[in-house]
């Protein structure tokens, strides 16, 4: 029993640090547009589609990446400026409808151009590295690393960058920062871009390990919301925490109530933190 | 009408019948006619409400003014937005949320330096020797300072980018009378480098003893003007803004914070 636990821990580890790499995303997001972009579904769908077309075409990992990078910060950055800003000056809540319009549309973009089959990643095949009873696959350990090598660079980035601290000071406090010459919609697009672009990633990443169709970023979005509010909406390092947590409690909850229930426990944590801590675990910390 | 009967000639600010607010239907300043000359302290004062902080946030450009002219340094800067008015060398510090609570001090300083990194450093050691607290709190978080430090980071964050005109909006506000004493000090220090200083202040008489000149205003409109000086010993400007029976509180000297005594005359 205790190998089955400590399994689903290991498990949990794992898709724990995929699920933060769009979670990041979507808090940084947050941190500066202020409103939750639900056109992630349909963003890590796209992103998890391109990187399936680069691999498919003869690119490495990490090239595939790139190209789910960019080809879903493109599109992020392209909802924003039509579909999502306009409509944040009416408040967050017409802009996060909107995003949920904009994730539809690009599921469905999705499903026209490849059809609902699901489709995998010809990853070549290896043999699970054991430690005791407990299992992880080389290439479960190897997309693990990509993650957290992003999520160090992300770090990096805000923390030494002139362009991070930018971006931290603008979702800090957006006017102080226009006063100081930060321009506050040059921001805007680098953390359309930049955020898509890993949620994109990310859904290439939980992608890899089992198969992709049009509802692949249907299918996390809860797990990366849920991620973000436990975290604290905004907070990076909180997304992380909350990704980990999310990512393990998930894989538990196979164990005590059975796979059917897994995606209720998205929901049940955002309705825990709403009710007992709204401003997340790390509260609003930027980095 | 215009209030140039007095003062220093060559103008760094020219405010000419300046009108805006938050919403294009409610102007709350209302034609204001302003101006400060290089080096100078001016002060504007008034009742609650009667548009000066809105005034400020025209002029810096976070609010887009409906009508006038804002010359600085003989350049038109009215509508330019925040960041083109702080690059022309104009720097505005908020009364609320004027520093990244979030971001250590140094990073403060460094975002203060965005638009001209080349100086940053030197600045910066500038700045820490002018004010060795926040030397010691570079590595602390903006929030965790006491509300007098968190004053000084303010106005160090805006000396950053070497400013010939800094606004300051309520400096004192929250402060206790000592910490307030002693930003007043450090205003008059900055002003012997000569920059130049428009002041919001709900704590008057104090503003009028630092300032060189004076607005008050009422309802969006600059209605007296003058030497500082004579402004405090007005009787209308006392009775009508310095909170009516003014003559006790212009017998105390001791800093007593300017809610406190408004509580007393209601």
């Amino acid at each position: 029993m205790i190998d089955i636990v400590v399994q689903a821990l290991v498990n949990g580890l794992v898709s724990g640090t995929l699920l933060a790499v769009p979670a990041i995303g979507f808090t940084a997001m947050f941190a500066v547009l202020r409103f939750p972009n639900f056109a992630v579904s349909g963003i890590a769908t796209l992103g998890a589609f391109a990187g399936y077309l680069a691999y498919g075409a003869g690119l490495q990992m990490a090239g595939s990446l790139v190209v789910a990078f960019v080809v879903a910060g493109a599109a992020g950055l392209l909802f924003d400026e039509v579909a999502h800003l306009p409509m944040v000056k009416q408040g967050a809540l017409p802009a996060a409808i909107a995003s949920i319009a904009s994730g539809l549309v690009l599921e469905n973009l999705v499903r026209l151009g490849f059809g609902n089959d699901p489709r995998g990643y010809d990853r070549p095949i290896a043999r699970d590295i054991r430690l005791g009873d407990i299992r992880v696959s080389p290439q479960q350990l190897e997309t693990m690393g990509l993650a957290l090598a992003l999520m160090l660079a992300v770090f990096a980035i805000l923390a030494f960058t002139r362009i991070g601290k930018a971006m931290r000071a603008s979702a800090d406090n957006p006017d102080l920062a226009s006063l100081k010459g930060i321009r506050p919609e040059r921001i805007a697009m680098i953390a359309s871009f930049a955020g898509m672009g890993l949620v994109g990633v990310g859904g290439m990443l939980l992608g890899l390990d089992s198969a992709i169709d049009p509802l692949t970023g249907t299918r996390i979005l809860l797990s990366i919301f849920a991620a973000a509010v436990l975290g604290g909406l905004g907070s990076v390092p909180g997304a992380v925490l909350g990704a980990f947590l999310i990512g393990m409690a998930e894989e538990l909850s196979v164990l005590a109530v059975g796979s059917q229930y897994r995606a209720a426990v998205g929901f049940v944590a955002i309705l825990a933190m709403l009710t007992l801590r709204p401003r997340g675990l790390l509260g609003e910390r930027a980095y | 009408m215009s209030p140039r009967a007095n003062g220093p000639r060559s103008d760094l600010l020219d405010i000419v019948g300046l009108r805006g607010g938050y919403a294009a239907a409610d102007e709350i300043v209302k034609g204001a006619d302003l101006r400060v000359a290089p080096g100078e302290i001016v002060a504007l004062i008034g009742p609650n409400g009667a548009g000066k902080s809105t005034l400020l946030k025209l002029v810096a450009g976070l609010l887009r003014p409906s009508g006038g002219s804002v010359r600085f340094k003989d350049r038109e800067i009215a509508g330019l937005g925040a960041p083109t008015i702080s690059r022309a060398g104009l720097s505005f510090v908020p009364q609320e949320r004027n520093v990244f609570g979030t971001m250590s001090v140094a990073e403060n300083l460094e975002m203060g330096g965005y638009l001209d990194g080349a100086h940053a450093r030197q600045r910066m050691a500038d700045l820490y020797e002018r004010f060795p607290m926040l030397a010691d709190k570079r590595r602390a978080a903006a929030r965790t300072l006491s509300g007098g430090q968190r004053q000084i980071l303010a106005m160090a964050i805006a000396l950053m980018n070497a400013p010939d005109l800094l606004l300051l909006d309520e400096p004192t506000a929250g402060l206790s009378p000592r910490a307030a004493e002693e930003l007043f000090g450090t205003i008059l220090a900055l002003n012997g480098t000569g920059v130049a200083i428009l002041m919001v202040e709900q704590n008057a008489l104090e503003a009028l003893t630092v300032a060189g000149r004076a607005y008050v205003l009422v309802q969006g409109r600059p209605e007296h003007e003058g030497r500082a000086a004579d402004l405090a010993d007005d009787p209308t400007v006392r009775d009508l803004f310095l909170g009516g029976k003014a003559a006790p509180m212009l017998a105390r000297s001791d800093g007593e914070s300017s809610k406190r005594e408004k509580g007393n005359n209601t």
